[in-house]
């Protein structure tokens, strides 16, 4: 379980998460959803420790990620595809990262072909192809075997099979009993992946919901994502004339 | 409590090492810059007049250092930086969030294959010179002589040293560019201000890395008014224990 108290970070005068508390819970997948620069980002790094909050905490299974003795076998993360040297092979990205946490070699090529990528592992992780680094990011994130999984925008950047491919492992991951956060700013597929949604804008919780309840207000989903963000969304166009 | 520790995350820094191409490419590159700088020596001083000294021959034969410590001093920089730069660090710290423990096990690995960089590339530049003098009348300098082994010793210490300077700049800068940059001016900038001082140059220049490679470090005897070969080395790991450190304060403050 993923605990979020009063969680917030400023960067100079802007206030990029507010006071965010939240629980997400395991055996659901749990979409995270908010429009452009609204803090699903900055949260994530928080709850890894890669980014200190100014108040507040994030806690994975009631501690703080530092504390974690093993932090890949407790949470796996997909935080952007472009996480790795583009000079070392996909193979020696896995298995740099598996020793750290203890994690067998044979795990690594477990995790390989899981995503599909066994065929070019040995290939310098830089030659891949947008949906070939998000896959590895998602080998990344297996990679521990772990009971909470945390991925921000996972589906940026893959092809139509590609995307039905991650929305049936994270569906299968939580069937498992697993935590798994994910965020998007695209509500149509988060519908179709999430059974619960934490809506955000601004940095400040907007709705805990599920689709279900989203989709019975009458509205279309969109319509309803739109009216929860409506006085929150940061950066928005025009109709061109 | 059972988790990660130095030792896991050491290894995991071997395996990083060893896996980007710019590492073998640096070493490569130290070593064989070394080797033909001596050798040039070497043949340069076959025919010279009067008949070098076997002095002469090593400490000039040393001369590659200074390059290879640009070489080695970058290869430091890119073990922090080149993270930085890929994103490769959220990576890194996520797998392992106890910093220090990161940095501690970049200066180890790193260390140790500079060091052993390091000490083969000075030896390839006393074996260029000493193959090169073969057959000539210039006295042979053996290992076996104290004041032979300790400058080729020495050097290699220096080199090592300056690749955990660059891993310190590499910490604190983060960006690879401004990191190496940074290095070079530190290695080269305070030899030439010294000189500004003229006769009272020494007093300031026995604590300025180049001059201690070259007048110190490098040579058989140490030109006066230095410190000696074992107190100018000990001086550059002073140096880089102070970049660390303050590395090390920076990494666990900032956000990644």
């Amino acid at each position: 379980m993923i605990e979020l108290r009063e969680l917030t970070k400023r960067y100079g005068k802007r206030v990029a998460v507010d006071g965010l508390s939240l629980r997400v819970q395991p055996g659901v997948v749990t979409g995270f959803l908010g429009p452009n620069g609204s803090g699903k980002s900055t949260t994530m790094r928080m709850i890894l420790g890669l980014d200190a909050p100014d108040h507040g905490a994030a806690l994975i299974d009631g501690v703080r990620y530092a504390k974690l003795g093993w932090p890949l076998r407790a949470v796996g993360a997909l935080l952007d595809a472009g996480a790795f040297h583009p000079g070392r092979s996909a193979r020696a990205h896995l298995s740099a990262l598996a020793a750290s946490n203890d994690i067998p070699g044979s795990r690594v090529e477990q995790v390989l072909r899981v995503v599909g990528l066994s065929d070019v592992a040995a290939r310098r992780a830089g030659t891949y192809s947008l949906g070939m680094r998000q896959r590895l990011g998602v080998a990344v994130a297996l990679l521990g075997d772990p009971g909470v999984l945390l991925l921000d925008e996972p589906v940026n950047g893959l092809d139509p099979e590609g995307i039905r491919w991650i929305r049936d492992l994270l569906r299968g991951l939580a069937a498992e009993g697993r935590t798994v956060f994910v965020s998007s700013h695209l509500i149509a597929e988060m519908a179709l992946t999430a059974d619960r949604l934490v809506v955000i804008g601004r940095g400040r919780l907007l709705a805990e919901t599920t689709v279900a309840e989203l989709e019975s207000g009458g509205d279309s989903l969109e319509d309803a994502f739109f009216r929860l963000t409506s006085q929150d969304t940061d950066y928005r166009g025009v109709g061109a004339s | 409590m059972s988790g990660y520790g130095l030792r896991q995350v050491t290894r995991m820094e071997r395996i990083k090492l060893r896996s980007v191409r710019s590492t073998w490419w640096l070493a490569i590159a130290a070593v064989v810059l070394m080797g033909a700088v001596g050798t040039g020596v070497g043949l340069g001083y076959r025919s010279h007049s009067p008949v070098a000294t076997a002095a002469q021959i090593l400490n000039n034969s040393l001369g590659g250092a200074i390059g290879a410590q640009l070489l080695l001093g970058a290869l430091g920089v890119l073990v922090v930086s080149g993270e930085y730069g890929t994103g490769m660090i959220r990576s890194t710290l996520a797998a392992v969030p106890r910093r220090r423990t990161v940095l501690a096990a970049k200066v180890a690995v790193c260390g140790a294959a500079a060091l052993l960089v390091g000490l083969v590339a000075s030896f390839a530049g006393y074996l260029g010179g000493q193959l090169a003098i073969r057959g000539t009348a210039i006295p042979a300098a053996s290992l076996g002589d104290a004041d032979i082994l300790r400058p080729v010793v020495l050097t290699g210490v220096y080199l090592g040293v300056t690749a955990l300077i660059g891993v310190g700049a590499g910490t604190i800068l983060r960006h690879s560019g401004a990191a190496i940059g940074t290095l070079f001016a530190l290695l080269f900038v305070p030899m030439i201000v010294a000189g500004l001082f003229g006769e009272d140059g020494v007093a300031v220049g026995r604590f300025i890395p180049l001059l201690m490679l070259l007048n110190s470090i490098a040579v058989t005897s140490p030109v006066p008014g230095l410190f000696s070969g074992w107190v100018s080395a000990l001086l550059m790991c002073a140096y880089a224990a102070v970049a660390i450190l303050i590395g090390g304060v920076l990494l666990r403050r900032r956000d990644a």
